[in-house]
C-alpha cells in the first residue's frame, strides 16, 4: 500500500521501468511519484495503490509522444530512467516536458556506445582506439591493426581486443577476442558491434549526482575482477585519484552537456595515471551499486536519483542530503556475483568460510534449477550476488578475490 | 556433498556482528513498505538461519519472535494463524532440504516457546495452546529431541543442525525431563475422552517406544508410565507380549488349548476398555475365533450382560460386521462394536437391516478414492467404512471435526449416531454410495450435490472414515441453508440448526446477541430463559431430552473472545460434589479446553460420560450465545437468584462480552480453540 505523503511545493516525477527498490525508495520520499511501465506490472500496482501509467517501451516510435503528452497533462515535472532501456524515452519525454528539444539528442548520444566515444573524443577526453564492426572480417582486421600498432610480431601473443553491444547495459554481449578463431565463436546476430583495444590497467566505475551541472556527490566503485565483484567506497589505493576524477567528470559533464541527473562511466587508469574513458549511462548502474552505497553510507540512491532530477530541488536540499564522501561512510560494501564454477551442479552450498566471515552480510543465490551448466559466452549472468560488508577495504578487496576460488554450486 | 573448499578453514563467526546484521534485516523489513516486504524476506530468513546455527541461537530468535512476527515474516502462509497448525506437520517442515522451510518452521516453533512463557503476548494463540501445541511437537518428534538422526537428517545436511537445536531448545525450556512424562500424560487425558481417531495418539505412543527401545537415547527413567501405553498397541497379551508380528501370532494360536485363549481373550478385553485402543493382535485373535470357537467372542469384547445379550440375538449380523470390517489394520473398530453392542441400539428395529445394507454397501468412485487418500489400499474401502460405522455408533461423543471448520457437521454426525442412529445410517449410505444427500429446508430440497461449496474448501482427510465420506455433503448443505437465510434479519441459525439437525432440535431459538450490530442483546432475559428451560431446579426437574444444538463464544485462556463454535447439550445433572453441571459434546478434537477466567472445561473426574465435556451450570452459561427450546413449553422466565444472575453476567463482561462483537461468521474456526 503506497503510505506516501508528499510535498505538493516539489516535483512530480516519473520512474521510468519497474524496479521495486526504486519504487519502495519513491514511496518513502517526499516526491509525488508515478511508475511508468509495462502491463505487466499493472496487476501489481493495482493491488499495492501504487501510482501506476502502462506502457511498453519499445523502439521509439510516433506514438512516443503520447505518453510525453500523457505525463505533461498529469503535471509530472521529469521522468527519471531507470534501465538501460528507458534512457532515451526519458530523454524524449523530458524534452517535451521541459521544452528542451536538445535533451532527446543528449539521451540518443548516451544510447550508443559509438556515438557516446566520438562525442568525448571530441571533448578533449582519452579514449583507447575504438571502431565499429558490422561482421567478422572488420573483428579480425582490427585485431590484426591494433597488434601490429603495439609492434608484435608474428608468433607473439596479441593482446587481445574487447566487443561490445552499442546499446546494452554493462557485461551483457561483452566479449574478450585474442585469436582470428575466437571470431568465429561470434553469432553473427550480435552484429553489429563495437570494438575496442585492450587497456592494461585498472578499470572502475563512477557514480556520479549532477544538479545545476554540478556534481553533487561522487562516488568511486572499485572492481576487484569486471564482471564479478566490486565495493565502495574504493580503497585509498584508488580514492587518490579522486581531485583527478573528479575533473575527469566535470570533462564529461561539459562535453555530453549534463544539466541534471546521475551519470555512471567507466574509466580506466593506467600505471602512469592516465584516465581512459570507458562509457557512461545514464541510469543506475548494475550489480547493485545502489544498495552497497545505502549499506556505506546510509542514503538512499535512488531517492538522490530523485533530488538530482527534480528541477524544483533546491541547492540546501542537496547539501543536506548528501553525505561527505569516504568520510562519512560507516565501512565498506562490497558484492560478489557468484557464477557455478562446475560443469555439474546438484545444490547451493554457501561455503563455511564464506558465511561464517565477519564480513559475510547475506546472499539472494537460489537453488540450481538444471543440473547442467551452460557454457559462458561472453561474460554470462552471475546467478546471483553475495553482500559483504567491513570496516577495512583491503581486507574486503581481498575476500572478494578470493570467492572466485570457491563453489557456491556443488 | 562434503567437498572441502580450498583456502583457509571456516573462521569462528562473530556472533555479536550477526545478531546486528540480523536486527538490521528486521528492522529493514519492519520499516518496509508492505508492497516491498516480501523483497526483504530472503535476507531475514538467511540471517535467521545463520544465527541458529550458532549455540545461542535459538535463544536470540525467541527474543525477536514478536518483532520478527509483527515484521511479516510470516505473512501469507499458514504460520502466520497459529492456531491451525497442526502438531503432526512439523516433521515434514523439519527435515525438508529447504532452507527457508525449515527456518520458518524453526521461527514458528521459538515464537510459539515465546508466546508459552508469557514473554510474548500473542493475539491469537494462548500460553496454553502454544505449550500445548509444543509438548505435541516434541512427542511427535521424540528422534530429533533425542538426537537419532536418519537418513531423511544425513541429506539434510546442516539445517538438521538447525532442526535438533530448536526442539532441544524447546524442550529444555518446556521441561525436557518432564517432555514423556507429561506426554504420556497428554496421551491418557486425550484417551479418556475416547476419540474415533486415535491416529495421533498411536504415532506418539510408537514414538515413546521407539525412544524407548533404542539404546542411544539415554531416558533414564522417564517415561515408565507408558508401558500399558504401548503394551495396548503392541503385545497387550502374554502371547502377544514381546509383539512378535501377527504371522507369528496367528501361528501360536493354532497351538493353543481352551484355556489359553480364554486368557488371551480376557487379556485383549481388558486393555482394550483400559486404554480404548485396539492392537492389530486383537484383530487377528478375533478373526480367528470366528471360524470355530466364537463363544470366546463375548469374552474378547468384554461385554456385559447387555452387551452379550444383543451379540446372541444378532451373532449373524455380528459376524458378517467382523468379516466384511475387522482387519488388523481396522482393529479399532474392534471397541467400535462392543460399545455398539453395549448401548443396545440394535434393538431398535431399523438398525440392524441398514447394518446389514452396511456391511454389503457398494462405494462410489468419490467415496472409494478419499478413503483409499486417507487410510491406503489395504483393506478395501468398504472395510474401513464399517470400521467408521461401528466406532461412530459405539463412540458417538468421540466424533472430531479434524482440520476443518466443519463444527456443525461434526456435531450433527454426533447427534444422529448419539439419538438417531438409523438416520445416521442413511446418511452414510445415500453418501458413500450415491454421492448424493438431500435434505429439506422448509419444504424445499437441498441436494449436496447441486451445492457450490462449503465452509471448508477442501476438507481434510485426518477423519474417521464416516466424517471423511459424509461431512463433504453435509457441509455443503448447511452452507446451502445459510444461503437460503440470506436477507433474513437475525442469525440463520435460528433457521438453519432444527432443520439441519432434525426435528429434536427446538425450533425455539435465543440469542443474546444482536446480529446487526454485534452488541449484547438482553443478556438477563436470555439467562432467566436459559434456567427456565435446562437447569433441573428451575425447570420441574426435567432431564433433558434430546441432545440440542447451542452456540458457545469460545474464549482462551486469557477469556478473550476467539470465535463462535457449535456444542451439543447433552444433560444438565448435580455431580458427585453435588454441583449442578451441563455435560456436552465438543466436536473440537480435544475438548479438555481453558476458556479463562476460571472457566475450565472439564473432560474426565465430574461424573462425565467418555467424550463428554463439563462445565457448572454459571459458568456455561456465561459462554452461552445461542440455544434452542421447544416453543410451546416455553415456561416463565426463572427466578434466578439475583447472586447467581450478576455471576453470569459479569463473566460474560469480563470475558467475550467485553468489546462490540462481530457476529456475522457462520460458524466457529476450529482449531482456533483447540
Amino acid at each position: 500500500m503506497s503510505e506516501q505523503k508528499y510535498n505538493p511545493e516539489k516535483g512530480y516525477v516519473a520512474l521510468l521501468g519497474w524496479s521495486l527498490n526504486a519504487v519502495e525508495a519513491a514511496d518513502k520520499f517526499d516526491r509525488r511519484y508515478v511508475v511508468v511501465a509495462p502491463d505487466w506490472a499493472e496487476a501489481y500496482c493495482e493491488e499495492h495503490d501504487i501510482p501506476y501509467v502502462p506502457w511498453n517501451f519499445e523502439r521509439l516510435n510516433d506514438r512516443s509522444v503520447e505518453i510525453a503528452q500523457t505525463l505533461k497533462d498529469m503535471g509530472v515535472d521529469v521522468a527519471i530512467p531507470l534501465f538501460e532501456e528507458t534512457v532515451e524515452w526519458a530523454g524524449a519525454i523530458n524534452s517535451v516536458l521541459m521544452e528542451k528539444p536538445r535533451l532527446f539528442g543528449q539521451a540518443m548520444l548516451l544510447r550508443d556506445k559509438a556515438l557516446m566515444k566520438r562525442r568525448a573524443q571530441l571533448g578533449g577526453i582519452r579514449v583507447g582506439i575504438f571502431e565499429e564492426a558490422h561482421d567478422k572480417g572488420d573483428v579480425i582486421r582490427f585485431l590484426k591493426r591494433v597488434n601490429q600498432t603495439l609492434l608484435k610480431l608474428d608468433g607473439d601473443p596479441n593482446d587481445p581486443i574487447h566487443l561490445k553491444a552499442f546499446d546494452k547495459a554493462g557485461c551483457l554481449g561483452h566479449r574478450v577476442i585474442r585469436t582470428p578463431d575466437e571470431v568465429d565463436t561470434i553469432p553473427e546476430e550480435e552484429f553489429p558491434v563495437l570494438m575496442e583495444s585492450h587497456l592494461d590497467g585498472w578499470e572502475f566505475a563512477v557514480e556520479a549526482w549532477i544538479h545545476n551541472g554540478k556534481i553533487a556527490f561522487l562516488n568511486i566503485s572499485e572492481y576487484v575482477t569486471l564482471g564479478y565483484s566490486v565495493f565502495v567506497p574504493a580503497t585509498p589505493d584508488l580514492e587518490k585519484y579522486r581531485d583527478q576524477i573528479r575533473g575527469e567528470i566535470e570533462k564529461l559533464i561539459k562535453t555530453f552537456d549534463i544539466e541534471f541527473g546521475f551519470i555512471h562511466p567507466e574509466y580506466f587508469v593506467t600505471s602512469d595515471r592516465t584516465m581512459y574513458f570507458g562509457e557512461v549511462a545514464y541510469r543506475p548502474p548494475g550489480f547493485k551499486v545502489f544498495e552497497l552505497l545505502e549499506r556505506a553510507y546510509g542514503f538512499n540512491a535512488y531517492q538522490g536519483m530523485i533530488l538530482a532530477f527534480d528541477p524544483k530541488t533546491t541547492e540546501e536540499e542537496i547539501q543536506t542530503f548528501f553525505p561527505k564522501e569516504v568520510v562519512d561512510a560507516k565501512g565498506y560494501a562490497g558484492c560478489f556475483g557468484v557464477y557455478p564454477r562446475r560443469r555439474v551442479v546438484s545444490k547451493l552450498e554457501i561455503p563455511d568460510e564464506t558465511e561464517n566471515h565477519e564480513y559475510f552480510e547475506s546472499h539472494e543465490l537460489t537453488a540450481p534449477l538444471e543440473e547442467t551448466v551452460t557454457k559462458r559466452t561472453a561474460f554470462g549472468t552471475h546467478w546471483g550476488l553475495v553482500y559483504f560488508f567491513g570496516e577495512d577495504p583491503y581486507v574486503m578487496r581481498d575476500l572478494l578475490k578470493h570467492q572466485e576460488d570457491l563453489d557456491f554450486y556443488v | 556433498m562434503n567437498d572441502r573448499q580450498p583456502g583457509s578453514a571456516a573462521p569462528a563467526v562473530n556472533f555479536e556482528k550477526l545478531v546486528q546484521r540480523l536486527d538490521d534485516a528486521i528492522q529493514s523489513m519492519e520499516e518496509s513498505r508492505s508492497f516491498a516486504r516480501a523483497g526483504k524476506l530472503p535476507r531475514v530468513l538467511d540471517i535467521a538461519r545463520r544465527v541458529l546455527l550458532q549455540p545461542d541461537g535459538c535463544r536470540i530468535i525467541e527474543e525477536r519472535s514478536e518483532r520478527l512476527e509483527m515484521a511479516g515474516v510470516f505473512a501469507g502462509t499458514d504460520w502466520a494463524e497459529p492456531g491451525i497448525l497442526l502438531p503432526t506437520l512439523t516433521t515434514y517442515s523439519l527435515q525438508s532440504q529447504n532452507a527457508d522451510t525449515v527456518v520458518i518452521e524453526a521461527l514458528s516453533e521459538l515464537r510459539l516457546l515465546a508466546v508459552a512463557r508469557n514473554s510474548y503476548l500473542h493475539p491469537t494463540v494462548s500460553a496454553e495452546q502454544s505449550h500445548h501445541y509444543l509438548t505435541q511437537v516434541l512427542a511427535i518428534n521424540l528422534g530429533l529431541l533425542f538426537g537419532m538422526t536418519g537418513e531423511a537428517e544425513r541429506e539434510q545436511g546442516k539445517l538438521a543442525l538447525i532442526s535438533q537445536a530448536v526442539v532441544q531448545y524447546v524442550a529444555h525450556h518446556i521441561g525436557y525431563e518432564h517432555v514423556i512424562d507429561s506426554l504420556i500424560e497428554e496421551i491418557w487425558r486425550i484417551l479418556e475422552q475416547r476419540p474415533i481417531q486415535v491416529w495421533d495418539v498411536r504415532k506418539m505412543i510408537t514414538q515413546i517406544a521407539l525412544c524407548r527401545a533404542d539404546p542411544q537415547a539415554d531416558l533414564g527413567s522417564v517415561g515408565r508410565g507408558a508401558d500399558r501405553l504401548i503394551s495396548s498397541l503392541y503385545g497387550p497379551t502374554r502371547a502377544c507380549s514381546e509383539d512378535p508380528g501377527t504371522v507369528v501370532y496367528e501361528q501360536r494360536l493354532e497351538t493353543m488349548d481352551a484355556q489359553a485363549l480364554q486368557n488371551e481373550a480376557t487379556g485383549f478385553a481388558r486393555s482394550m476398555h483400559d486404554t480404548g485402543l485396539v492392537s492389530p493382535y486383537h484383530a487377528a485373535f478375533i478373526r480367528f475365533i470366528l471360524a470355530g470357537q466364537d463363544t470366546l467372542l463375548s469374552e474378547a469384547l468384554g461385554l456385559s450382560s447387555t452387551g452379550r445379550d444383543c451379540l446372541l440375538c444378532y451373532r449373524e449380523l455380528v459376524h458378517t460386521l467382523i468379516q466384511e470390517g475387522i482387519y488388523p489394520e481396522t482393529a479399532q473398530g474392534i471397541y467400535g462394536l462392543a460399545l455398539l453392542l453395549e448401548r443396545g441400539i440394535l434393538y431398535q428395529p431399523p438398525v440392524a437391516p441398514a447394518l446389514w445394507r452396511q456391511a454389503r454397501l457398494s462405494l462410489c468412485p468419490h467415496a472409494r478414492e478419499r478413503l483409499e487418500l486417507a487410510y491406503g489400499y489395504q483393506p478395501q474401502p468398504g472395510a474401513w467404512l464399517i470400521q467408521g460405522v461401528l466406532n461412530m455408533l459405539g463412540q458417538p461423543l468421540g466424533v472430531g471435526q479434524g482440520n476443518n471448520p466443519t463444527c456443525q457437521s461434526a456435531r450433527a454426525l454426533s447427534m444422529w449416531a448419539y439419538n438417531d442412529p438409523d438416520y445416521l445410517l442413511q446418511m452414510v449410505a445415500w453418501a458413500a454410495r450415491d454421492n448424493e444427500i438431500v435434505m429439506h429446508f422448509e419444504g424445499q430440497p437441498v441436494s449436496s450435490a447441486n451445492s457450490v461449496g462449503g465452509v471448508a474448501s477442501e476438507v481434510t482427510l485426518d477423519l474417521d472414515p464416516v466424517s471423511l465420506v459424509v461431512v463433504p455433503h453435509l457441509d455443503r448443505i448447511y452452507v446451502e441453508m445459510g444461503r437460503l437465510c440470506v436477507g433474513r434479519e437475525g442469525d440463520p441459525h435460528k433457521w438453519v440448526n432444527p432443520e439441519f439437525h432434525g426435528w429434536s432440535a427446538g425450533r425455539g431459538f435465543a440469542i443474546n446477541v444482536e446480529v446487526s450490530t454485534g452488541k449484547l442483546h438482553d443478556l438477563e432475559g436470555f439467562i432467566r430463559h436459559f434456567y427456565a428451560s435446562y437447569h433441573p431446579y428451575y425447570n420441574g426437574n426435567q432431564p433433558l431430552i434430546h441432545p440440542q444444538p447451542a452456540g458457545i463464544a469460545v474464549t482462551d485462556s486469557a477469556a478473550r473472545f476467539i470465535g463462535w463454535h457449535a456444542i451439543t447439550i447433552l444433560r444438565a445433572a448435580l455431580d458427585p460434589d453435588g454441583e449442578m453441571r451441563i455435560y456436552f459434546f465438543n466436536p473440537n478434537n480435544d475438548s479438555g479446553q481453558n476458556w479463562g477466567d476460571g472457566v475450565k472445561v472439564s473432560t474426565s473426574g465430574c461424573g462425565e460420560r467418555f467424550g463428554e465435556s463439563s462445565l457448572p451450570f454459571e459458568q456455561f452459561t456465561s459462554r452461552l450465545y445461542i440455544f434452542h427450546y421447544d416453543p410451546l413449553e416455553r415456561g416463565e422466565p426463572a427466578e434466578v437468584n439475583e447472586d447467581a444472575l450478576r455471576r453470569v453476567i459479569e463473566g460474560v463482561y469480563r470475558s467475550w462480552g467485553q468489546d462490540r462483537l462481530p457476529a456475522d461468521a457462520l460458524q466457529a474456526e476450529p482449531p482456533a480453540t483447540d
